[in-house]
């Protein structure tokens, strides 16, 4: 399946990102797209276009899941919630990225 | 991801979607409040918020790739498309349906009794490591002998391939209840008996070594005898007059032997396990468990180094030829059916290939009248591979339409089956359909879905644009399937005729004797009723129901007999004499009347010959002249079971045991005088059914004897020719259906091609063909495969010769007469499945034939 993320963001990225959001507990795509933007202090905005479908894959990998809730300003929203199988897969993409983002160091310092 | 969850998302779009939508409306008034808390007005809010989300729509989209499976909508809607198209050609659909089923079924029906023959004999759960040690001394022909108390010691000694092994013994008791008596048969086992064949008791405990004196129930016993009552345990039960403690009930499914109802601790004397025993006492079953991972030719190998071993330290032995044969449970029980039931399946087999040939013809046919359709789909963008899995798919419904139809075929011939009279038939009791056989027969028919539209499937991935070159591929695809039909029936057709005609040998043999209107039954005779043989035969003339009456020992064809060797008082053996070696039988005085065995010299037993008198004998004919050639036997000794006995006449020789075998030296004694066998049996002439007469004086004469097996003559003679019967039934059947198959399939493809050419034909007759020669031309091309079939079915029959010519009687596997009527039949039929569409051909009117396009 491709990987299809925002194209300022590495590929697979925006999926490691959304389950490190959940790490922190349950929460809505609005909810993780606003978390995402913040602690990034505005550098990383999540177009809802590439949101969803990334959700939609992680949810289709059982890494998280999802139900219907009510959202800390009463509205109904849909709350997703990392899996276990969804931490192990967080765990490797992080590993994953250090290594890849060593190795564009490496390059960048050599160049 | 796995293909689950992928089937699921894919089940479920579109709730999924909703549930989407529903999402992003939420999410974008989530936005459109924050920008309106940051202090947007609220139309520019809903602006900015749409535009931030970027397309929705697009979204949904995306998703929803994700959720389904692209093929697996198409397939379901090719499966739609499919399954309309066999609904508008009824007739066609039809047809390849029931040639499927029919195939299918038979395969089916046949695999079920080969199933339960060859790996669930009995329907025992737990035989599957079962083997069966038996002894064989070639020099002596003695094959599948049962064994002494040695090869059970040894047996049990090899514990690093075997886990358990057992003896048993036949044992047979009189049990009396509520004034009836009844015969009781079962076997007497040693402790691990019920461990062998992984058997847990229903009831109660199986045997310990300690126990003597006690007994297991069979079910049915349990359930006849004692009202299936779970406390039957340690009450007394008194086979014989005698009494066991019953320990334990087995369990329903444990039918083995299959007619035993009880089972008792075989103590074996220590003296029957010592080596000098080997080959003394050889009435032992002698069954092993395999360890779990031990294959069934490691321990043959194991046993056969062992009997090396034996034979090598034992000079004499090796002579002989000594050697133990270890078989798996199910060839034991199979026995004498493998070979039949095997034959079947392949004949089975061949007439659902020449079904598949025939429907793939049939699809090939239409696949060439689809071209049209074909080519505007692929026009408007349809790729090969979706046209192929297309063709494919129709062709796998038909098999799965098949399939279905085939599993209800096989039901109704297993329950057919079931009434087959054959040796071992009581086994087919425990044939049924369970869900493995249903699984064969289902994939049996989707592969042969597969096969028949593989051939369409290629012949289109082929399709080099032309549209001659692919009018002859198909053709030459076509060719090949009559050919193969042709042969296949050929061959079919072969094995009827020789299968028919060793029947017809074999029911016009003459046993030596009368057997209409006999009747026989066993009885046991009382051990404290010194005068009842007398008193029997005495009520038996009296009865005016029967015409005669007599006694004997054992019934011929009855399954069973004596046979020994024997001395001829004051002879050496002259060299070149065969061995002295025959069957014995105890007789009344009449037996040879009621039966209607002329006597040919001498005098028949009389009523004189009695225990206190000399020992005298009646030898027949074979033995007559085998031993005594160009002599006078009469008054000459010979010594069998008893001391010498004069013999006092010659009777004319039967054949006692199969019809197919020839007749064995035979010695007749008096029952009289030769007292010391268990049980005998009545038999007499009467037109009316006799049964109840029988058991009626018995039990007027010693109501404490119990009377079994009660059969007439014919039934046991019919049971011995019942494979015969059974295989030449079926075959006749399959050789038909699969010539049927043939002559339609060679008359489809020729009545194809004329119709396509008629106006090809046209052009030719309007220039001055002559009709004798576009009707040559059509027969030509037809008779060419239906030659080139009976050529390769000539090379089959010859290649299997060696395999059917067990099965066969007084005729040759190659039997030119045979060989050329099944030939001369064959072509003149596919003479006729192809004059009929050429004719045609020739008769087409160039007039009207022009304007048919």
């Amino acid at each position: 399946m491709p990987t299809n993320t925002n194209p300022e963001l590495l590929p697979g990225t925006l999926e490691m990102l959304i389950l490190k959001t959940l790490t922190r507990g349950p929460n809505h795509g609005y909810g993780i797209a606003q978390h995402i933007t913040r602690v990034s202090q505005d550098a990383l905005r999540i177009g809802e276009g590439s949101l969803y479908p990334a959700l939609q894959r992680l949810l289709m990998n059982s890494w998280v899941a999802a139900e219907w809730g009510i959202s800390e300003t009463n509205r109904k929203a849909r709350f997703y919630k990392i899996t276990p199988a969804g931490r192990k897969q967080l765990a490797q993409e992080v590993r994953d990225f250090d290594f890849q983002l060593a190795a564009i160091a490496r390059v960048m310092q050599g160049a | 991801m796995n293909l689950w969850t992928h089937l699921r998302y894919s089940f479920r779009r579109r709730r999924l979607a909703r549930d989407l939508a529903e999402e992003m409306r939420l999410h974008r008034e989530m936005l459109e409040e924050q920008f309106a808390s940051e202090g947007t007005p609220p139309a520019e809010a809903r602006f900015a918020a749409q535009r931030r989300f970027g397309s929705a729509m697009a979204a949904v989209d995306q998703s929803r790739d994700q959720w389904s499976f692209a093929w697996f909508d198409s397939l379901l809607r090719d499966l739609q498309f499919a399954w309309r198209l066999l609904i508008r050609q009824p007739m066609f659909t039809v047809a390849a349906t029931l040639t499927v089923a029919f195939g299918v079924g038979a395969n089916t029906a046949i695999v079920s009794v080969l199933e339960t023959a060859l790996l669930n004999p009995l329907g025992l759960r737990h035989a599957d490591n079962v083997m069966v040690a038996r002894v064989r001394i070639e020099k002596l022909q003695m094959r599948h002998a049962q064994t002494s108390g040695v090869e059970f010691r040894e047996i049990q000694s090899m514990t690093d391939v075997f886990s358990a092994a057992a003896a048993m013994e036949g044992r047979a008791w009189t049990l009396q209840s509520g004034g009836e008596a009844t015969r009781l048969v079962g076997q007497a086992v040693t402790p691990d008996f019920f461990r062998v064949f992984g058997e847990y008791p229903a009831v109660g405990r199986f045997f310990t070594p300690e126990d003597d004196n006690s007994v297991v129930l069979s079910d049915s016993l349990w359930r006849t005898q004692f009202g299936a009552d779970p406390s039957v345990v340690g009450r007394v039960m008194m086979p014989d007059d005698r009494p066991y403690h019953i320990v334990g009930v087995a369990p329903a499914a444990f039918r083995f032997p299959a007619q035993a109802q009880a089972w008792t601790p075989l103590r074996l004397d220590p003296k029957r396990l010592l080596d000098s025993q080997r080959g003394n006492n050889m009435n032992l079953g002698l069954f092993a468990r395999l360890h779990d991972g031990v294959a069934p030719a490691q321990a043959v190998d194991r046993v056969g180094r062992h009997v090396a071993a034996i034979n090598s330290t034992r000079g004499r032995s090796s002579k002989l030829d000594y050697d133990i044969e270890l078989d798996p449970f199910g060839r034991y029980i199979a026995g004498d059916l493998r070979r039949p039931l095997l034959l079947l399946w392949s004949a089975a087999l061949l007439v659902l290939f020449t079904g598949c040939a025939n429907v793939a013809g049939l699809l090939l046919a239409r696949t060439a009248s689809r071209r049209k359709e074909i080519a505007i789909r692929i026009s408007v963008g349809a790729t090969h591979s979706q046209i192929v899995r297309q063709l494919l798919l129709e062709s796998l419904l038909l098999g799965a339409l098949g399939g279905a139809a085939g599993i209800a075929v096989a039901k109704f011939a297993i329950s057919l089956l079931k009434h087959l009279v054959i040796p071992g038939g009581s086994m087919l009791e425990f044939v049924s359909l369970n869900e493995r056989l249903v699984a064969y027969g289902f994939g049996l028919a989707l592969l042969s879905g597969l096969l028949f539209g593989l051939a369409p499937a290629v012949q289109l991935l082929r399709q080099s644009q032309s549209s001659d070159l692919v009018r002859s591929r198909r053709k030459w695809f076509q060719d090949i399937f009559v050919t193969a039909e042709v042969a296949g029936a050929f061959v079919l057709i072969v094995m009827t005729f020789l299968l028919l005609r060793s029947l017809w040998a074999v029911e016009r043999i003459q046993p030596g004797f009368d057997p209409h209107h006999v009747t026989t039954a066993y009885f046991i005779k009382p051990k404290n009723d010194p005068g009842f043989l007398d008193r029997l035969q005495t009520a038996l003339h009296a009865n005016p129901a029967l015409q005669s009456a007599s006694l004997v020992n054992p019934v011929p064809f009855g399954g069973g007999g004596f046979t020994s060797g024997f001395i001829i008082k004051n002879r050496e053996r002259r060299p070149g004499e065969p061995l002295r070696h025959g069957e014995m039988y105890q007789v009344s005085p009449d037996y040879f009347s009621t039966l209607r065995i002329p006597l040919l010299r001498g005098r028949t037993l009389a009523e004189s010959d009695t225990a206190s008198s000399p020992l005298v004998c009646v030898i027949d004919s074979r033995l007559a002249d085998r031993f005594f050639p160009g002599q006078d036997p009469i008054g000459q000794e010979i010594g069998m079971y008893k001391g010498s006995a004069r013999i006092v006449g010659v009777v004319a020789a039967i054949r006692g045991t199969t019809l197919e075998e020839g007749s064995r030296p035979t010695v007749y004694y008096s029952l009289a005088q030769v007292p010391f066998f268990q049980s005998a049996a009545i038999a007499v002439r009467s037109t009316a059914p006799a049964a109840s007469a029988i058991r009626e004086v018995v039990r007027r004469t010693n109501a404490a004897v119990p009377v079994y097996d009660v059969k007439t003559l014919e039934r046991r003679m019919g049971e011995s020719l019942g494979i015969r019967r059974v295989l030449a039934a079926l075959l006749t059947t399959f050789g038909a259906i699969s010539l049927l198959l043939a002559i339609l399939g060679l008359y489809g493809v020729i009545a194809q091609v004329v119709s396509e050419r008629t106006p090809e034909i046209g052009i030719r007759m309007a220039l001055g063909a002559r009709p004798s020669q576009i009707l040559s031309q059509f027969m030509r091309q037809g008779l060419r495969s239906g030659f080139l079939g009976l050529g390769l079915g000539f090379l089959a029959v010859i290649y299997a010769k060696r395999w059917i010519s067990g099965m066969l009687y007084q005729v040759q596997a190659s039997d030119p007469a045979t060989l050329s009527l099944a030939s001369v039949g064959i072509l003149s039929m596919l003479l006729i499945a192809v004059w009929w569409p050429a004719r045609r051909a020739s008769r087409i009117d160039p007039q009207h034939a022009l304007r048919h396009d």
